[in-house]
């Protein structure tokens, strides 16, 4: 008993530490324009002009409004002069920013004459608003979770740190081999992950192996798909942010958008499998089997969700955006929502084929462990 | 036949081969769920208010979700007043964030995309954005819910006398085992997602404080972020709703006894 009071007491103390830390680095970022190459301003005064209303061609009405913002500049070799910026932001807000007393924003100085400096507003400082969302996740998850909360934590912070270097990787072979690098990537993530989730053990390979076998699996049965509807309905144009070949980078980001999802699955059912057998060990092969089919059929409906909602409720803006450029719903679905639905059936396939295998590769090599 | 057409029928014939009619269910309730996101799209392009559209939109995806899986109904009901709340809760975290973000609407990397589109068109989009953010985390609200009600009404029926002090610590030890994989769940999503924008970044050599400040990777992050913030919330909330539900259906057993 004592033992658990000294434990939850150690816990709390790193508790109030993390805090002090996240609190102290939330309240850096306010004060880190020193860290900037580029001047940052803050503003001390706002003045309003007149909102002037526009349309489009397809009847949009906004209203757009100009703001001079007066401050000083908080870095570099300017810092400390007094300046004023003129800025125009609309009602919608979709490409500018509607800057108030207090904001901070990145700014391009034009000219420096008479110590008069003239310049104009680029975009928004952002940074505090990341680090205090970064802190209140790391807090929570310390508060309740404790100890696991950390594991968790660790696992996805490096897995962050292998995907930056694929993505570096990637980037120094020009793209070429974007499906190995990350389809290799993908082992050593599941590899890794699994083994700080489960341990090493004999459970943990069964479910590696559930993993890459489903993703795979997903992969290949997309690829026969694709091949034998000759991609037909497929807008790789209307892909975001592409710098390389499409195809293969449409491939990656499923592979990896899928991995997760199949991982999460087959770690329940696996452990659910393993619990059960330890409980109820005269269980045969086909007993284990129908088990683990049942545990898997619940879980996978909900867990295709949440990738579909990752993948298709991005394009929101985008798609709304479309629809009130005068497009149709039929095209608007086509170059903002098909991919992501594409993406999100491709994982559901893997999704759900991870099920009895899953509970087939447990069933099989389930006995030896537990008889030992 | 097209590609969607395809992989749709495909994955609903193994929808159907694994789980029966349970899986049927759940190919269901997918397609309507992309029928309400769809709705909540086309109702703020026609100027409704977008929160209160995402509120509506997000009950529904998460009772349609909860309710067509089988589970049992003791662990449904409780899933979706808990995922309810923890929705609350969030649309309450993520609307003074995003405005003090100010990540709303699009970014110089969109400029491409949108080349000949209007974009002053009359909605806000912090508005926009802030329903985007909802939305994508409805999934994992729900898929978590569930999860710790169903893991936690399978303690009750092997150990129907617990008492609600041991629930409560029994509903954090299934959320310590649920967590750590549903958070890879979310990064792998999220960052299959975002593949194509981190190659960009080091392609075109953004610095490091640029990265930081960008609109769109701060907004994507902060997305990523809320995901995380509910399912953390979503374990104590779960198991608060669940033994009150408990304590109820006992104190009414209790009281039905004393009248006999």
């Amino acid at each position: 008993m004592q033992g658990l009071v000294k434990k939850r007491k150690v816990t709390l103390g790193l508790w109030i530490v993390v805090l002090l830390i996240g609190g102290l680095l939330v309240w850096g970022t306010q004060h880190n324009a020193s860290l900037y190459h580029d001047p940052i301003m803050q503003v001390t005064s706002v003045q309003k002009g007149q909102a002037t209303k526009e349309e489009d061609d397809f009847h949009n009405v906004d209203y757009q409004t100009k703001q001079k913002l007066s401050g000083h500049i908080l870095n570099g070799k300017y810092r400390g002069q007094k300046l004023t910026v003129t800025n125009t932001y609309s009602l919608s807000g979709a490409m500018d920013q509607h800057y108030r007393k207090g904001s901070q924003l990145f700014i391009v100085v034009h000219q420096h004459q008479h110590g008069q400096l003239t310049a104009t507003a680029k975009d928004a400082k952002r940074d505090t608003a990341l680090v205090f969302m970064l802190w209140l996740v790391v807090g929570l998850l310390l508060l309740i979770m404790q100890f696991s909360g950390f594991m968790a934590f660790l696992s996805v912070a490096l897995n962050g740190v292998l995907f930056l270097m694929a993505i570096i990787l990637n980037g120094s072979t020009q793209g070429a081999r974007v499906l190995w690098i990350f389809g290799s990537l993908a082992v050593v993530f599941a590899a890794l992950t699994l083994w700080l989730v489960i341990g090493a053990n004999r459970q943990m390979l069964i479910t590696l192996a559930t993993t890459l076998g489903g993703t795979a699996l997903s992969i290949i049965v997309a690829l026969l798909v694709f091949h034998f509807t000759h991609e037909k309905g497929m807008y790789y144009e209307s892909m975001q942010y592409v710098t390389q070949l499409p195809r293969p980078l449409f491939l990656a980001e499923t592979l990896l958008g899928s991995l997760g999802a199949v991982m999460d699955e087959s770690t329940d059912i696996i452990s659910s499998l393993f619990a059960l057998k330890r409980e109820r060990p005269e269980l045969s092969a086909t007993q284990v089997f129908k088990s683990g089919r049942q545990i898997g059929s619940t879980i996978m409906g909900p867990l295709i969700n949440v990738l579909f909602f990752i993948f298709v409720a991005d394009t929101f803006p985008m798609a709304m955006l479309y629809l009130k450029n005068g497009n149709s719903w039929g095209y608007t679905f086509s170059m903002n929502m098909s991919m992501g639905v594409v993406q999100s059936l491709i994982s559901g396939i893997g999704i759900v084929l991870a099920v009895p295998l899953a509970s087939y590769l447990a069933s099989r090599f389930i006995e030896k462990k537990v008889r030992a | 036949m097209s590609t969607i057409t395809v992989l749709g029928l495909v994955l609903l014939v193994l929808m159907v081969l694994v789980g029966g009619k349970a899986g049927f269910q759940s190919f269901l309730a997918l397609l309507l769920n992309f029928g309400l996101l769809f709705l909540a799209i086309v109702l703020v392009a026609f100027h409704f208010p977008p929160l209160p559209v995402t509120l509506v939109v997000g009950m529904l995806v998460l009772a349609l979700t909860i309710f067509m899986s089988s589970g049992d109904d003791l662990s449904s009901t409780v899933a979706f007043l808990a995922s309810a709340a923890v929705l609350v809760i969030l649309v309450l975290l993520i609307v003074p964030v995003e405005h003090w973000a100010l990540v709303q609407g699009f970014g110089p990397e969109d400029s491409e995309d949108l080349e000949g589109l209007s974009v002053l068109v009359g909605i806000n989009f912090v508005q926009v954005t802030t329903a985007t953010a909802i939305l994508s985390t409805l999934g994992a609200i729900a898929e978590a819910a569930m999860a710790i009600a169903a893991g936690l009404s399978e303690i009750l029926e092997q150990h129907p006398k617990v008492s609600t002090r041991a629930l409560l610590g029994d509903g954090i030890a299934v959320g310590k085992q649920i967590i750590g994989t549903t958070f890879n769940t979310l990064f792998f999503g999220f960052f299959g997602g975002f593949l194509a924008l981190f190659i960009w970044f080091t392609g075109v050599h953004y610095s490091f404080g640029e990265i930081l400040n960008d609109k769109i990777f701060v907004s994507e992050i902060l997305m990523i972020l809320f995901a995380m913030v509910s399912v953390i919330l979503t374990v104590p909330i779960t198991t608060w709703v669940m033994t009150r539900a408990v304590a109820g259906q006992r104190k009414r057993a209790a009281k039905q006894m004393s009248e006999k």
